[in-house]
């Protein structure tokens, strides 16, 4: 079979024949690859390749305790912040008496101009004389505080000076089994 | 926290540990004599051990601690309170909560019946009941008569809800001042609460129970 019977086999031939090359162009070649920026060198299209590089940092111990440090600080402050700026107590609730509040922050008020020192105890503060203590506002005898509370039925009573007991006169009257008369306050949660 | 308040808290943690190890209430150390905190110690552990709430019957020895009672008159009282607080939770029911079965405790010892207390949780699913029993107290407190200011918390128990009870009763409590008797305030008001919700007034007089109302 000669090549012109058989076509296939004419081509494998030619294509098995070297390729002649224009002269100068291996060199040129190479020249260009020296011309491409070295690996690593930040370029518009090799930022990615940046970020995706790991880094060695090196710390000195000291630099290190430094650090953690800094950071642990950091995330406090971030949390207390934080805690601090949503433990307002709800707004006050600027009443005369306490019985007719829904809120959570109750305002205790006394006229007691005589009093030198007034307080108030009862169910929110373990009946003690030194843990509520009222605020005189100027000159005209009237005594105040607010508490923040949860809905529920208190009993309270005023205590003037350390010594004397007195119910609240804005308030309903609640049972007593010790002798001394109690006021009650009822917090709504609905 | 500062390093002053870490300190400061774990000192009185490290104090408490002892007594709350030996299941002494921490809050009545100092405040109660020994001998009847021991007994009071006791009534705790075993309101505890029923599922009872424990802070109602600490702020009634501290009540009467702050009150200068003897401690004879605190015990009393502590196991009067335990005693009412097993009724009430057995009316208003397990899930009851420690808010709820104070004012329960209120009521009942103003006059409402444990049946009454039953009646009102029955007709007050899954709302609160705190305010609607520290109402009928505060109602027999004014001087309403008991069955009457059972009946009208009650009546009021479909619709109402926190606020309208505490205006009602402030309002019944504004007419008994200006002058009115204390049932006469009371129908007035019911009356008007009712009409107010386009539902004929059924206010008991001798405590029977009422006809529930409807919503509008």
């Amino acid at each position: 079979m000669t090549d012109r019977e058989d076509p296939l086999g004419g081509i494998i031939e030619i294509l098995r024949e070297p390729a002649e090359l224009k002269p100068g162009l291996t060199e040129r070649v190479m020249a260009e690859i020296d011309r491409l920026p070295p690996a690593g060198v930040l370029t518009a299209s090799g930022s990615v390749s940046w970020w995706r590089r790991p880094w060695t940092i090196r710390l000195t111990p000291l630099r290190g305790l430094g650090l953690a440090a800094g950071l642990a600080v950091l995330v406090l402050a971030v949390y207390f912040g934080g805690r601090r700026a949503g433990s307002h107590a709800a707004p006050e609730v600027p009443e005369a008496g306490p019985a007719t509040t829904t809120g959570r922050a109750t305002q205790f008020v006394l006229v007691a101009p005589e009093a030198s020192a007034v307080s108030v105890v009862g169910d929110f503060n373990d009946w003690s004389m030194s843990a509520t203590p009222l605020e005189r506002a100027p000159g005209d005898g009237v005594w105040y505080v607010t508490v923040p509370l949860a809905p529920g039925r208190y009993r309270y009573a005023f205590v003037v000076n350390g010594a004397i007991w007195r119910s609240d006169p804005e308030a309903p009257a609640a049972e007593d089994e010790f002798g001394r008369a109690n006021s009650v306050l009822t917090v709504g949660g609905s | 926290m500062s390093a002053k308040r870490f300190g400061f808290i774990l000192v009185l943690a490290l104090l408490a540990a002892p007594t709350v190890a030996r299941g002494q209430e921490p809050r009545l150390v100092g405040r109660i004599p020994d001998a009847a905190r021991a007994r009071i110690d006791s009534i705790l552990a075993a309101a505890r051990v029923r599922g009872l709430p424990i802070e109602p019957l600490v702020d009634r020895a501290l009540e009467g601690s702050a009150k200068g009672a003897p401690p004879a008159a605190i015990i009393a009282a502590v196991t009067r309170l335990r005693d009412e607080l097993v009724v009430v939770r057995a009316a208003f029911g397990e899930t009851a909560s420690t808010a709820e079965l104070t004012a329960g405790t209120s009521a009942l010892r103003a006059g409402a019946s444990a049946e009454a207390l039953a009646r009102l949780r029955k007709q007050r699913p899954g709302q609160p009941l705190t305010v609607a029993a520290a109402v009928m107290a505060d109602l027999v407190a004014a001087g309403v008569p008991a069955d009457t200011a059972v009946g009208a918390v009650l009546a009021l128990a479909h619709d109402a809800d926190d606020a309208d009870y505490l205006a009602f009763r402030r309002n019944v409590q504004r007419d008994i001042v200006l002058g009115a008797s204390p049932a006469a305030a009371l129908a007035v008001r019911i009356r008007f609460a009712s009409e107010a919700a386009d539902a004929p007034s059924n206010i008991p007089t001798t405590g029977q129970s009422p006809t529930p109302k409807r919503k509008p």
